[in-house]
């Protein structure tokens, strides 16, 4: 069995009583892997990041890289030693030191082997016109590409980036979110990314954990996150739809169905084994019902909100569930507040997640 | 990291050698009063502490005005030498209360400087009658005032500074007027660093020694000395500082409130610099004699009664060993202010890697001797050691304690350590936290040692801040009085003792000359220090 490049066995994380993880068991199998661990702001996330880093001790458990324990209860290799780079998320650039000079601290621990092209970094994060200055001239984004510079040119084995692009222009942040990626696949280099924008976990990672209520309730690739939560939590926490009460009417066949009073058959694959007849809560994302002005299924509109690509209409049923769904904003067609809202029938969802 | 490592030790000891004066007047008071003690307490004591709160009150006031008023005007307005002006008035922190004292003698005594002029522009007559004697609490409130209302000045303007040109617009758009604005808003949120700047005038206040001495006003701390030197009285020395340590420990616990309060007043994010009004004539002519009677009266005065006497009496460039007391303020400055750069270097760094709350505590309780006034860490110093050269001479037989501790540089050394070291710790531990942990922490991952982070990174980030501390250690020892006075070894001159035993002898002619030299000295280092005062960033 090969072993794979970072281990965490049954990892208890620890900052104080509110920030702590527990139980944590994590495998990033391949070199070049890209992680994002996910969760609301104070969950621990970062406690995690400082943690594989050296930067605090581990709880309990195990942490192994390449096979080799860097932490536990009774070993702790100290940061200088890991060959771990942590970009923090608040400046920690050298205050006393030029931008270039704080990159080629990087450069100093990969021995000027690095086989990272600094200048090639510089290209792709934008930085090149601050180079001589010094960080408390930059602003907070330009510091926050400065420190990942830095990571990145210091050839780590493993690297973590701490909300990397929080403060970061939304014009920009795209462009050098890809860059980054495609960097950091370029050069084979494992990363775990923390973040609490899942759009920047899904579209980044390869495989992304959701951390909740002290505890990693779900490893998985992203699209499983998104469209099969494993739990309530990971889907409230998602916030990409609503639960409604139906019926599971047909479990047995290769299509699937559930019943709901108002919006009646609903198709598709069904996540999970729930007997005919049994009562779940069905997850309806935005995304799921589509809208059709000639349909007979008609429900209330009590909301609309303009976002750009998509109108989301809120819609209520007469039991008082409020459903969003999308619709594309070059749709001629609008609804007002109060209005009938058509929507497509037979309803067909690819999967059911249902608790 | 165990909890007793080195850096609990390392400063252990420092809090340990720093609480000595306090342990040492705190523990005399348990002990018997003598019969001195008991008549004093029935004849001059509620004089010393009714002088003494005379001079406080008056002092309080006129620092108040004289502080505050300056710091409004060079903050808010343009007007004719306003940028002048903004640096100028704290010259005055290079003429010592003392000083002033001389030059105020100097000027209004009997056919003295006021005489001359008068006699100059008038012709000769008696004018003496004429001529106010600006002495005794009177003369002491004033030197006292001029010489430390910069303090005031300073804490307020940067205040003013800091205070954020939204709030002086939100106040305008609610329609307040200009006198509106200043009491309902640039004063009540400038009130923190006013009320520790008025706390640190009266600490150097009721510790001011040279000033009432000279002008024989019987205070607390004159009646300290005069027990320790007149009466060879130690315990009772100890037990009057006792009552003046309360009074001193109480007000620098608001000075200590004051500053966590000012902190709340910095400029966060939208931070908007106030945008200076250009003053009408009328106006800028009262701003601009406002400033320049403070700035005469402080600084040029005393000056020049200085230089006048040292040119009329040039017999004492020859009489006074010049080369000799340069070479010995140097040394002790150079000495005294690199041991406690370097130890407060060790003791901060110490605190920030091991993050243990215990030196945390153990660093606050040391920096409590910066409100011991020099005379009562002076008496206590010789108490302390002179109990424990009697110890061990009883039961070591070594007799070179007292010696070693008492008249020596080495003790003279020790106690600025004691009486500096929060001025020290405090000016790099300011430095030290604006270096962000994750910085720190940064450098380890790049597979850099504590040390190298150290070397690398802490060294060239407080190296500005290093050459400040220097610079005003060095202030602080040069205007020093009443330790160098009472510790020094015998015939060891510095400017400041040259001065006053020249001035308690009644030869004020002689004292211009070295207290020419302090003042010049003093300004040279209030320049330097003044460019990271009055900048932007500190």
């Amino acid at each position: 069995m090969s072993k794979a490049f970072l281990e965490i066995r049954n990892g208890n994380f620890f900052a104080s009583d509110k920030n702590k993880v527990t139980n944590v068991n994590l495998v990033v199998e391949n070199r070049g892997e890209i992680v994002s661990l996910l969760g609301p702001s104070g969950v621990g996330k970062t406690t995690i990041l400082r943690t594989i880093a050296g930067l605090q001790k581990i709880h309990s458990g195990e942490i192994k890289l390449n096979g080799e324990i860097i932490s536990s209860d009774k070993i702790h290799i100290e940061p200088e030693k890991r060959n771990i780079a942590l970009s923090f998320q608040d400046n920690s650039l050298f205050p006393n030191y030029k931008v270039i000079d704080n990159i080629n601290f990087g450069k100093k621990r990969s021995n000027g082997n690095s086989s990272f092209k600094t200048e090639e970094i510089i290209k792709i994060l934008h930085i090149e016109q601050i180079l001589n200055k010094y960080p408390h001239q930059i602003s907070a984004g330009e510091a926050q590409r400065v420190s990942l510079a830095r990571s990145l040119v210091s050839k780590p084995n493993l690297l973590l980036l701490d909300e990397p692009f929080s403060n970061i222009d939304q014009n920009l942040k795209e462009e050098i979110q890809y860059s980054v990626k495609r960097l950091i696949k370029k050069f084979n280099l494992t990363t775990i990314i923390v973040t609490h924008d899942s759009y920047e976990a899904f579209s980044l990672a390869d495989k992304c954990g959701v951390i909740l209520n002290q505890e990693l309730k779900q490893f998985d690739v992203p699209y499983n996150v998104h469209h099969e939560p494993n739990s309530i939590e990971v889907a409230k926490f998602l916030n990409k739809g609503v639960f409604i009460d139906v019926k599971v009417v047909n479990s047995d066949c290769a299509v699937h169905s559930l019943r709901h009073k108002e919006l009646g058959e609903i198709r598709g694959k069904l996540l999970g084994n729930f007997p005919s007849g049994a009562n779940v809560k069905l997850l309806l994302q935005p995304e799921d019902l589509i809208h059709d002005d000639q349909s007979k299924l008609k429900l209330e509109v009590v909301d609309r909100k303009f976002r750009g690509t998509n109108f989301v209409y809120t819609l209520k049923t007469e039991k008082g569930e409020q459903i969003p769904v999308f619709v594309h904003s070059h749709h001629i067609h609008q609804h007002e507040r109060s209005e009938k809202f058509g929507i497509k029938t037979p309803i067909f969802i690819d999967h059911l997640v249902c608790f | 990291m165990s909890k007793y490592n080195i850096w609990f030790f390392s400063s252990l000891t420092v809090a340990l050698i720093v609480a000595l004066p306090i342990l040492t007047v705190f523990s005399s008071f348990f002990l018997e009063t003598s019969n001195y003690f008991s008549v004093l307490k029935n004849t001059f004591l509620y004089d010393y502490i009714f002088n003494s709160f005379t001079i406080l009150f008056f002092v309080l006031i006129i620092t108040f005005f004289l502080g505050v008023t300056a710091a409004y005007f060079v903050s808010f307005y343009e007007f004719p030498l306003s940028n002048f002006f903004s640096w100028a008035l704290i010259l005055a922190f290079a003429v010592p209360s003392y000083i002033f004292a001389f030059s105020i003698i100097a000027f209004f005594e009997n056919y003295g400087t006021a005489f001359s002029i008068l006699t100059y522009l008038f012709g000769e007559n008696n004018y003496n009658p004429y001529i106010p004697k600006l002495d005794g609490i009177f003369g002491s409130v004033l030197s006292i005032s001029f010489s430390l209302f910069p303090y005031v000045y300073v804490l307020t303007r940067s205040s003013f500074f800091y205070q954020s040109n939204n709030y002086i617009e939100v106040g305008q758009n609610l329609g307040l007027s200009e006198k509106e604005t200043l009491f309902k808003i640039i004063l009540p949120s400038a009130r923190p660093a006013i009320i520790a700047g008025l706390a640190l005038v009266a600490m150097e206040t009721l510790s001011d020694f040279g000033t009432v001495a000279f002008f024989n006003v019987s205070t607390l701390t004159t009646g300290i000395y005069n027990s320790w030197l007149s009466f060879d009285d130690l315990n009772s020395a100890n037990q009057i500082s006792f009552i003046l340590l309360v009074f001193i420990l109480v007000l620098f616990s608001i000075e200590i409130y004051s500053r966590k309060e000012a902190k709340y007043h910095q400029p966060g994010r939208g931070f908007k610099p106030i945008q200076k009004i250009k003053l009408n004539t009328k106006r800028s002519l009262l701003a601009t004699a406002f400033c320049s009677i403070v700035f005469f009266i402080s600084f040029i005065f005393p000056v020049s009664q200085m230089i006048y006497w040292t040119f009329k009496f040039p017999k004492y460039f020859q009489d006074i060993d010049l080369l000799n007391i340069n070479l010995n303020t140097l040394y002790l400055v150079i000495l005294a202010s690199l041991i406690l750069v370097f130890v407060s270097l060790v003791i901060n760094y110490g605190n920030r890697i091991s993050k243990s709350k215990i030196l945390n505590y153990l660093t606050n309780f040391s920096i409590s001797g910066y409100a011991i006034p020099g005379i009562i860490l002076a008496v206590a110093f010789i108490t302390f050691f002179s109990t424990l050269s009697e110890v061990v001479s009883n039961n070591l037989n070594f007799k070179l304690t007292k010696d070693l501790f008492i008249g020596s540089i080495f003790g003279l050394i020790l106690a600025y350590f004691i009486r500096f070291f929060s001025l020290s710790f405090n000016g790099i531990k300011s430095s030290y936290e604006k270096i962000n942990n994750s910085i720190d922490e940064s450098a380890y991952l790049l597979g850099y040692t504590k040390v190298k982070t150290f070397s690398t990174i802490h060294i060239p980030h407080l190296k500005n801040n290093i050459i400040l501390i220097i610079v005003l250690i060095s202030l602080e020892i040069i205007k020093e009085l009443p330790i160098t006075m009472i510790l020094r070894p015998f015939n060891f001159e510095t400017f400041a003792t040259q001065a006053y035993v020249f001035a308690s002898q009644d030869l004020l002619e002689a004292a211009a000359l070295p207290s020419l030299f302090l003042i010049g000295w003093a300004t040279i280092f209030i320049l330097f220090a003044s460019r990271y005062i009055l900048s932007n960033k500190n």
